[in-house]
């Protein structure tokens, strides 16, 4: 019997995106020896992708041809034939087809292909060039492919002094033939297409003069760019100047992102190809209904405001993929059949799919809404997918099919299987986290196999688990208005709508840069990777927490958008920075220059506005119009529009400060970054020292307002006032007077009260948050213990449960007994299973662990007992750890919860106590309880200790089971059955506490149970879910246990 | 009160009325099974099962032109009639995961009266398939999970059901009432719930009286003569859960764990020494959860149980008197209805469980049941003559016809200790009336 299978899950929407060279599909996959984790977003220093440009050939990228005939010989089959109509997108009207209107659409994807130059729209050039490719969706619903041409790679070097303009040509020739030399095998013509001087400025450094001249090098192909630029950086011999080596400029954007640049094209806007601008394809290649080419300078771009601010219908593939696979190996295209693939198409905006299907190997009973696929072989379904999908997707499958660099092997299930991992991208990672909320099911891979293995009934069961499977991504979706935020965030940024996805921060924001440095007819060099990852600056202040208890409201002053601020308010940028030397070169008036705390000086605005200060303004001010339309906005799509474009500004606002400060980014600039937070600092301190100044006893104010913990950007006042009003009202004249004190716009703000509020140590507290005296909010809460993964549930539940007792009911001695009642619980056996449980990803076998880990220990322990359920690379393993010989290792002592609750075995109480509950406890009840580690954790509740007999321990074998008293254990003979003589009286009460038992156990069962059948969906058929990551997956099996133990107890008392 | 008796100076003596008892509880009792690991999709099989059979029988009546299919053999725009188990999808509905993944709110929820929510959706389900039904025919609050229904509909482009008539079970086949020439009576009484603090132990002893010919006049005494049986519907005793969490009890929680018990052991043994007396377990009594809830043991009631008038049944209940045939609940199926869904009184909902020919709909899927396999013994074969719950807010009673002639008086019983109120019924005729023991004279 075969085990083992994957399940991937993936979304796509609607244009194919470049092929990520990233494999995101669900689990990782050694596999394809590519295991590429995403990179953490939102930090600092975080490592960039290389910015690279790959050429990708046309003809490359064709199918063969024998494999696109399968294909069509397939879709001649007339059922699926009638079946792909269905799917058709809206006829094209007349004046379309004729070419006579507008080709006006939403365009979702940019990539370039070199082939060879068009001909038509370029009589003079030949050779191969860069065309790109944009992809979208019109206002009816037609896809869109549009080829243009004639843009073409180029970026700046500075010009040496004494070069003249005769000395051009000179260069270029030289340049040429080194380019040859490095790039033999290149068949292009002419690899430097032009050299020309322009007028420019460089952005870094504040420069008194108006422009330099720059060499602008127009290459032949993207790539080159970097060939040329290694070239020109080693240095090159120039005739008359002798060797010189250039920094470049610009040398290092994309040519996508260059040519959206130069169009002023943003990600996901409207695109309008005029009428008698563009031609129909000769040939086409994709399966768009509108394919043309057209020159780059005839496009235009609408700015995404107004009318231009809707969104395309277009549409959203998600899909889920089920393969057999074998036991105990994560399953491989080469040998593991895909069987099933389950599709639902959704139009954007729309609730429901339009089309749901699941192509399945072998037969498959029918499910209603559903249309049911069937093929006799594996190559059948994925030619019929791809096909199916040709004319589902605008998008190109077959063409966006592009070769990854580490699969070299291309039979025909490899490749259709690669182009499924290609669809997969980070949605599907970051939606992973929320799937145990939306209440998974899980079927375990033996049971895949099992259910394929069967007839056509268990063949469509599993066809639902696959249908459900491809859902849970598009609800994720549709929930998290992922598409919303994403185009948003495309637009306000510029860039496409797939580097969101597949890269980080700081291309957003060198996308901006560049977009404003072209209006200000400035260059950005290429300095990038110079920093080692080393240099730090001192980072934000947080001002000594004074820990504590407070039951006196505290006042939060936060300073809105604060970073921001100090760049526009101190004008600080790449432009505006002044190096020592210049300083002393320039001369300038002190009263015209900055010196920040962090001894950088720049100059101020009078002078040179900077770039960066007026990226922020755009963006903030854009922001407060979002903010202010959203209050506006009465439909919910609307809203949910402007809400993601306020919020992908903030984002994009606050990434700024970060992108200066990414010593491996793509221009970092120190000095502005380290400015920031000396600012920060000081404005911090500043306000600690105002406040406390001024409402004091002597003021007139009844109390010393004291400053008890401040944080990058608020700072928390106890004004000693005891209502809440009161310190509201400080509060907001505090937030006014001091705000007079700083330059615009630094602003400080007075938004919530903390009431009372729980300090433990920096960057950790408690509160009830107030924003208006009547009510509060809801309980806040930072750092403190919550939903961890490696923290157990009983860790959560408890924190919670004590911060609601301390901080809403005001109860602390509530909260101490529920601690108590709770360790002792843990000590006497008593407390849930699932609640013990931790989980951790198994993401390498046993052998490839430096250290050894519980979760890999166990997984290695579980393979020996069951090759076939034993967790594989890529799943979560859950355990317990329990009680074992004196001195093993924790890692030692891990242990399966099922294998627990089966066998009785004794869980580690201790281990829990102090490894788990321990510390995140004391954190919360040192501040309020004087010897929190004696009461908590010492007292006489923690003296009764239980632990239960497992069930498979060697000398259980040699036990002789004998009734004992149902009320003192004692042991009793046969015809006693329940009670001993001297318990016979207290019948009526130890049956109430038998059967009272029994009922809880019934309730939890029943509850238990109809919930997972709920979550099947089905009341008919048996609930197969394995999935532990369910909270109750462990409960609804112990319910069962129970159950069976608790029928058998009152069999005892005889009726 | 008439007292002309008592100015006779002598007391006429009755003999109390006999009637022919058989119980009919055996089907609702689980003892002795063993738990072997099963799960709920089989009682919904079972239960599909005999409504199908029923449902199919009566298709052919009531649209004989067209097909049976089932859910998977549906086809677009076709006319056909389909037979499955109702699952109705509610938003608010309590859901056990929500302990887990909700942060606890700080405000503390408003528990609603019921789980009602406009956007509430009905889906037939028969073994393998599901469909999402249409159509304004179909009002999802009158339905609830797990009623079994024929739907006369097609399928429509979307893949819904849009549902055009429907037929229901309807009323069970009765045997032929069975005719009486002189009055006697069956006394009904539930929710007692001794040990609670609204127990009144006079009020409970006044019924007691009564029923035992302590009390009243010629008349009166004649007429409790003619009692044949006393039924306690559920909710004996109340059982204080706070002391039973597992340690071992301080002699002070054993005292306040039993004492309640034993008081009404006492009034029992008073009751059960005069007439017989069954008495049935409710949620609150010393007894398992789910349904059917098992006997309450014998050893709770030391002294009752000595006489061999004395039942402990189950609940369901179900019985024969004098060939009358009796069911009822202690009342937990109807309470779940009104959760799940709404209808203008208890008494309509009580109706339509016989009308869905069932007597727990909601069981498993939101009242806690034995997970049985080869039966669904809550499948309502026969229609009974009388048909009572317990447990309700007040008395309400009626008396049905079904279209077979069949008679049912349909009773609900109010909790004692609140309304002082039991449920006299004279099988004669069928008719019922209250017996007041209020201490509050006003009312």
């Amino acid at each position: 019997m075969t085990a083992g299978s994957v399940k991937r899950r993936g979304l796509a929407a609607e244009a194919p995106p470049k092929p990520s060279k990233r494999f995101q599909s669900g689990p990782t996959a050694p596999g394809n020896g590519n295991p590429n984790p995403s990179p953490p977003l939102n930090v600092i220093n975080e490592m960039e992708d290389d910015l690279m440009d790959e050429d990708i050939f046309l003809e490359e990228t064709l199918l063969k041809y024998e494999e696109d005939e399968e294909a069509l010989r397939l879709a001649e089959d007339e059922a699926l034939a009638s079946r792909l109509s269905k799917w058709k997108r809206p006829a094209l009207s007349p004046s379309y087809l004729s070419s006579s209107m507008n080709i006006l659409f939403q365009q979702l994807e940019i990539d370039y292909v070199i082939g060879e130059s068009n001909k038509e729209l370029l009589p003079m050039s030949s050779g191969p060039a860069a065309i790109l490719r944009i992809f979208g969706v019109t206002k009816e619903g037609h896809s869109v492919c549009c080829y243009v041409h004639g843009f073409e790679p180029y970026f700046y070097v500075s010009c040496p002094a004494g070069m003249s303009p005769d000395d051009i040509s000179g260069f270029h020739q030289t340049l040429e033939v080194r380019m040859r030399e490095s790039n033999r095998s290149s068949s292009v013509p002419r690899f430097v297409k032009r050299v020309e001087m322009v007028q420019k400025k460089s952005i870094m450094y504040y420069q008194q003069h108006e422009a330099q001249p720059f060499l602008k090098i127009v290459v032949a192909l993207p790539t080159m760019v970097a060939s040329c630029r290694g070239i020109l950086e080693r240095g090159i011999q120039i005739e008359g100047l002798g060797s010189k080596n250039f920094l470049t400029y610009e040398s290092n954007v994309l040519f996508t992102l260059r040519f959206m640049i130069d169009c002023d094209i943003v990600g996901g806007n409207w695109i309008d190809v005029p009428a008698g601008k563009y031609k129909n394809t000769k040939a086409s290649i994709s399966y768009c209904q509108l394919e043309v080419d057209c020159l780059y300078s005839d496009l235009i771009s609408h700015v995404p405001e107004g009318e231009f601010s809707k969104m395309a219908p277009f549409r959203i593939l998600s899909f889920d993929i089920e393969c057999a696979g074998r036991k105990g190996l994560f399953p491989e295209p080469t040998h593991d059949p895909v069987i099933q693939i389950a599709n639902l198409v959704t139009l954007q905006g729309e609730g429901q799919p339009f089309i749901r299907n699941v192509m399945t190997l072998k037969s498959c009973s029918s499910i209603v809404g559903v249309d049911v696929m069937s093929f006799d072989k594996e190559k059948d379904i994925l030619l019929a997918w791809r096909r199916a999908e040709a004319l589902k997707i605008s998008g190109f499958p077959i063409l966006g099919r592009v070769r990854n660099s580490r699969v070299r092997v291309r039979d025909t299930t490899f490749s259709s299987r690669q182009y499924g991992i290609r669809e997969s991208k980070d949605i599907t990672i970051e939606g992973r986290v929320q799937f145990d909320l939306l209440q998974k099911e899980d079927v375990h891979h033996s049971i895949i196999s099992d259910l394929q293995n069967g007839n056509s009934e268990t063949r469509r069961r599993l066809a639902v688990y696959c249908l459900k499977d491809a859902y849970l991504p598009q609800r994720l979706l549709d929930k998290l208005m992922y598409i919303y935020n994403y185009v948003e965030m495309a637009r306000v940024t510029g860039v496409p709508i797939s580097f969101l996805l597949a890269r980080g921060q700081s291309i957003k924001v060198l996308s901006q840069l560049l977009r404003k440095a072209k209006q200000k007819n400035l260059v950005i060099p290429n300095i990038k990777g110079q920093g080692s990852g080393q240099e730090t600056f001192e980072g934000a202040t947080v001002l000594e927490a004074k820990t504590g208890f407070y039951e006196k409201p505290i006042a939060t002053l936060d300073f809105a958008s604060l970073y921001p601020s100090i760049m526009m308010a101190y004008n600080l940028c790449y432009c505006t920075l002044l190096t020592p030397e210049n300083a002393r070169q320039m001369n300038l008036p002190a009263e015209s220059i900055n010196r920040t705390p962090s001894g950088d000086s720049f100059v101020k605005s009078e002078l040179q506005k900077g770039i960066l200060p007026e990226i922020l303004e755009e963006l903030l001010a854009a922001r407060k119009r979002a903010k202010a339309d959203l209050k506006e906005a009465k439909n919910p799509f609307e809203k949910a529009v402007l809400d993601g474009r306020q919020l992908a500004l903030k984002i994009s606002a606050n990434s700024v400060y970060g992108f200066t400060g990414a010593t491996i980014g793509q221009l970092p600039c120190l000095e502005i970054s380290s400015s920031v937070t000396s600012y920060g600092r000081q404005m911090i301190e500043h306000t600690k020292k105002l406040v406390e100044e001024r409402f004091t006893t002597l003021a007139d104010y009844e109390h010393n307002a004291q400053v008890i913990y401040g944080d990058t950007d608020s700072v928390m006042v106890q004004f000693g006032v005891s209502t809440v009003e009161a310190a509201m009202k400080l509060g907001k004249e505090a937030a006014e007077y001091i705000s007079g004190t700083f330059r615009k716009p630094i602003k400080l703000e007075f938004e919530k009260v903390y009431y009372p509020y729980l300090l433990i140590s920096k960057k950790r507290y408690a509160g009830l948050y107030w924003s208006n005296p009547n009510k509060f909010d809801k309980m806040d809460t930072k750092g403190i213990e919550t939903v961890r993964r490696d923290n157990c549930l009983l860790v959560k539940n408890l924190v919670t449960e004590c911060l609601h007792k301390i901080l809403i009911d005001r109860d602390v001695s509530g909260a101490v007994q529920y601690v108590k009642n709770t360790v002792s619980d843990l000590l006497m056996s008593r407390v849930d299973l699932s609640l013990l449980v931790i989980t951790k990803g198994l993401t390498k076998t046993g052998d490839d662990y430096a250290v050894k880990a519980a979760h890999v220990e166990l997984a290695e322990r579980m393979r020996k007992r069951d090759a076939a359920t034993a967790p594989n690379v890529g799943d979560r393993v859950p355990y317990v750890i329990i009680k074992a010989a004196k001195g093993a290792k924790a890692y030692e002592r891990s242990e399966d919860p099922i294998y627990v609750l089966e066998n009785n075995i004794p869980i580690d109480s201790q281990y829990y106590l102090e490894n788990q509950l321990q510390k995140p406890l004391l954190r919360i009840f040192e501040p309020i309880l004087k010897n929190a580690q004696q009461e908590l954790f010492k007292g006489k509740h923690t003296r009764n200790l239980k632990n239960s007999t497992p069930s498979n321990s060697g000398i259980m074998k040699f036990a002789k089971k004998q009734l004992s008293c149902l009320g003192c254990k004692a042991l009793i003979s046969e015809a006693d059955r329940t009670l001993c003589t001297h318990c016979k009286g207290r019948e009526a009460e130890l049956y109430c506490k038998t059967v009272a038992n029994v009922a809880e156990l019934e309730v939890l069962f029943g509850r238990l149970w109809t919930q997972c059948q709920e979550c099947q969906g089905s009341l008919h058929q048996d609930v197969l879910c394995t999935s532990r990551d369910c909270p109750i997956f462990y409960r609804r099996k112990k319910a069962q246990k129970d159950m069976a133990e608790a029928m058998m107890q009152l069999d005892r008392w005889e009726f | 009160m008439d007292g002309a008796t008592i100015e006779d100076g002598e007391m006429k003596l009755f003999e109390r009325k006999q009637a022919i008892y058989k119980s009919l509880d055996e089907k609702y009792l689980v003892h002795g099974q063993r738990y072997k690991g099963q799960q709920y999709s089989q009682i919904y099989f079972a239960r599909l099962h005999h409504l199908r059979n029923l449902l199919h029988s009566l298709v052919t009546k009531w649209k004989p032109h067209l097909e049976v299919i089932t859910v998977l053999g549906l086809e677009e725009s076709k006319e056909c009639v389909i037979v499955g188990t109702i699952y109705k999808h509610m938003k608010l509905k309590p859901c056990i995961l929500d302990e887990y993944s909700k942060e606890r709110t700080a405000v503390p929820l408003v528990k609603p009266h019921n789980f009602l929510h406009p956007d509430d959706q009905l889906i037939l389900e028969d073994e393998i398939g599901r469909v999402k039904l249409r159509g304004s025919l179909l009002n999802p609050t009158d339905f609830v999970t797990g009623i079994g229904l024929a739907l006369h509909g097609m399928k429509t482009i979307e893949g819904d059901f849009l549902v055009q008539d429907l037929l229901e079970a309807g009323f069970p086949p009765q045997t032929k009432l069975p005719r009486l020439g002189e009055d006697k009576y069956v006394v009904f009484v539930s929710g007692l719930n001794v040990g609670s603090n609204i127990f009144n132990p006079l009020q409970f002893q006044l019924f007691v009286d009564h029923v035992t010919g302590h009390l009243g006049g010629e008349n009166e005494q004649k007429m409790t003569s003619q009692i044949v049986r006393v039924v306690i519907a559920g909710n004996s005793v109340i059982i204080p859960h706070s002391v039973l969490n597992g340690q071992a009890l301080t002699p002070e929680d054993q005292r306040k764990l039993t004492e309640p018990i034993k008081e009404v052991d006492i009034l029992l043994t008073q009751l059960a020494a005069a007439v017989p007396l069954d008495i049935m377990p409710g949620p609150t009594d010393p007894a398992n959860s789910f349904l059917p809830q098992q006997p309450l043991h014998r050893c709770l009631f030391p002294g009752a149980s000595a006489y061999n008038t004395f039942f402990s049944c189950t609940n369901p209940h179900q019985f024969e008197l004098d060939g009358f045939q009796f069911l009822g609940t202690s009342g937990q199926n109807i309470d779940d209805l009104d959760k799940y869904s709404s209808a203008q009184t208890k008494l309509e909902f009580v109706e339509r469980t016989l009308r869905w020919r069932h007597l727990a709909p909601t069981a498993p899927n939101t009242l806690g049941c034995y997970p049985f396999t080869e039966k669904d013994p809550f499948f309502i074969e026969n229609c009974p003559n009388v048909y009572f719950v317990g447990n309700q807010d007040k008395y309400e009673t009626a008396l049905l016809h079904g279209p077979e002639e069949q008679q049912v008086r349909l009773v609900c019983i109010p909790r004692f200790s609140e309304s002082g109120v039991a449920v006299m019924l004279n099988l004669r005729d069928l008719n019922c009336h209250a017996l007041n023991f209020s201490a509050d004279l006003d009312s």
